[in-house]
């Protein structure tokens, strides 16, 4: 019974995630008003029309249908979201594995420096890359991973000190097989789970992390249709028309929470002792 | 446990590392990847002499580990520049913006603490419910909201529409004036109640609120997601099996020996908690014109006034740091199985 329920939940966010990936995807060729969606036309006429039938969503300050914005803004926030985890993994898990596995003065020396990078707050390293780099969507990307691999790289390496004192992996050494193989065919993949549960709620934190940087003016310029960026340019007009920083941070919300729920979900399935209580149910 | 001396000097000398490698880390980022830094420095509307000024300021022409060396001289002097927008010594303006930040984040952070240990602890007691369902919906959907966002919607709906809460500004000037306020320690509420200032303290408690809890929303599901999967963790452990095998009484038990193997590690966790909840009062300060920290680097990100931009972000990571050191020694003296 009740493992019905937790599969629900697992089900909403794989189909939120789905749709997301899908509408960032097909995304210029969903929008039927693609000038106004990339905030290339003007109307200014049709400035700050509340939701009606013809703008579902209302529109913004130059009068630009946000239904059409929101839409081509998902490409942005799924394109920023999955580069950002996927970079950060490409140089997060080899410096991790490198010193789990060598451990002494090298493992030392890589953690101290991931040690530097994770004295900072989460997002001030971001915006302070941000800053230097400039405003751009790549530069955002940029700036995120640069702060965000020794998130990995520490989670690598608990994994690998861990895995490492294992038999196979002294078999493995004795025939001789090299630090590169062990490392990457036979430890890496025993430490998968929890890195694909990481990454998977990362891709979520990585949007609103994206979505702040816009929104402090160092993320992704105008006229992109970033979904924090769409916020933060219906911040000074909020009194006269809510609706143009209202319905980004719902877009931003539920492309979140679909990560949040399929990441718990994945956590909880690999989690054997969760599994057997949701399954008998409540203690 | 006591925390012992050695301990400290060894985690003292750590936090020494951890700040140098913050003020390495910003140092490079500053002065050695842009092309050229004194133009950043000197601001938008600089002149020639300006930059000139600048150029000198920064030691520019001398080799890059001896402008490291005044890099580090001047932080430690306390010289951190001054911010072309307001004119200020950036240290002295990042000092009087402290108290406002502080305050916040301490009602803030209270709040998801107050209410996220007993709300992820009864959720987790109720493992799999209905009840348990709603609380981690809640949770979950907190933690996927952009706190601008949520400050944004709090303004507009209690603040505007309402009209229940003041949607902005720390303090009624008029009043303050009016009633001879005076700051003392810079903390307005209690800087209210120690002069008996009954009207201002009303006043400001009202309007911390509103962005209090949009400072909490994320630490509060964050505590809550933690204190509950914490919590169904021990209750399998073998003792708790143990226990409950001998019969013991259930409140017992879960007052006694489950509560107690949960506080711990959430107590290692609060300082990841505290560094979302500053980074959250960041944005919330902006959005609430509340002049703390987080306001002050917002205007300078928004006016690309890079002394403050600098000094701002170097001074929250080092009070990170700070506050990271106070945590993990709040921990070991706790719990007698923490080593360094």
């Amino acid at each position: 019974m009740r493992f019905i329920s937790y599969r629900k939940i697992y089900m909403a966010g794989l189909a939120i995630v789905a749709l997301f990936v899908i509408v960032g995807i097909l995304a210029p060729y969903i929008v039927t008003k693609p000038e106004e969606a990339w905030g290339i036309a003007y109307n200014p006429d049709k400035a700050f029309k509340p939701p009606s039938f013809e703008n579902p969503l209302g529109t913004d300050a130059l009068g630009r249908d946000m239904l059409n914005r929101i839409i081509l803004g998902t490409r942005f926030s799924l394109l920023i979201g999955v580069s950002v985890v996927f970079i950060s993994l490409l140089i997060g898990v080899p410096v991790g594995l490198v010193a789990g596995y060598f451990g002494g003065r090298i493992g030392t020396a890589l953690m101290r420096l991931a040690d530097m990078f994770l004295a900072f707050p989460p997002l001030l390293l971001a915006i302070a890359f941000a800053t230097i780099l400039g405003r751009g969507v790549f530069n955002t990307i940029i700036a995120l991973s640069l702060s965000w691999w020794p998130w990995y790289t520490r989670l690598v390496y608990i994994q690998t000190t861990s895995v490492k004192s294992l038999a196979y992996i002294d078999s493995a050494k004795i025939l001789g097989l090299s630090p590169l193989t062990i490392m990457f065919k036979h430890i890496l993949p025993n430490i998968t789970a929890p890195l694909v549960t990481q990454a998977t709620l990362d891709v979520g934190s990585a949007i609103l992390e994206a979505s702040a940087l816009s929104f402090l003016g160092v993320g992704v310029p105008p006229p992109t249709p970033e979904w924090g960026l769409l916020i933060s340019e219906g911040w000074q007009y909020i009194s006269r028309a809510w609706w143009v920083s209202f319905f980004p941070g719902i877009a931003i919300m539920i492309s979140v929470l679909g990560f949040n729920l399929l990441g718990d979900a994945l956590k909880e399935y690999m989690d054997p002792r969760v599994r057997d209580l949701l399954v008998k149910g409540a203690r | 446990m006591p925390v012992t001396y050695e301990y400290l000097i060894k985690r003292l000398f750590l936090l020494v590392l951890v700040v140098l490698g913050v003020l390495v880390i910003t140092f490079i980022l500053t002065r050695v990847i842009p092309a050229r830094p004194e133009l950043l420095w000197a601001g938008p509307h600089a002149r020639l002499e300006d930059i000139l000024r600048a150029r000198k300021e920064l030691h520019l022409d001398e080799p890059l580990y001896m402008q490291l060396y005044y890099y580090l001289r001047d932080f430690f002097t306390g010289n951190w520049g001054v911010s072309w927008r307001t004119r200020q010594p950036v240290l002295q303006d990042v000092l009087s913006a402290l108290p406002a930040t502080l305050e916040l984040i301490v009602v803030g952070f209270a709040l998801a603490l107050v209410i996220g240990i007993p709300l992820g602890f009864y959720s987790a007691l109720r493992l799999g419910s209905a009840k348990d369902d709603v609380v981690r919906s809640i949770a979950v959907i907190g933690a996927s909201m952009p706190v601008f966002w949520a400050a944004l919607v709090l303004q507009l709906v209690f603040g505007m529409w309402l009209k229940v809460l003041p949607a902005g500004k720390r303090i009624d000037t008029g009043l303050a004036i009016m009633t001879g306020f005076h700051p003392i320690t810079g903390f307005y509420l209690l800087d209210s109640l120690l002069q008996g200032n009954i009207p201002v303290f009303i006043d400001v408690l009202k309007r911390i609120v509103l962005p209090a809890i949009a400072v909490s929303i994320y630490p509060l599901s964050l505590t809550v997601r933690m204190v509950r999967s914490l919590t169904i963790e021990v209750l399998n452990e073998n003792f708790v099996r143990f226990l409950e095998a001998n019969g013991i009484d259930k409140k017992t038990l879960i007052y006694r020996y489950v509560l107690r193997s949960v506080i711990s590690p959430v107590i290692a966790s609060l300082g990841l908690s505290f560094g979302y909840t500053i980074i959250g009062a960041f944005m919330v300060e902006l959005v609430f014109v509340w002049p703390g920290i987080g306001y002050y680097a917002g205007m300078a990100l928004l006016s690309f006034d890079y002394p403050a931009i600098l000094g701002s972000i170097v001074f929250v990571a080092v009070f990170y740091s700070a506050i990271n050191l106070v945590v993990d020694l709040i921990h070991a003296w706790i719990d007698p199985r923490v080593k360094l």
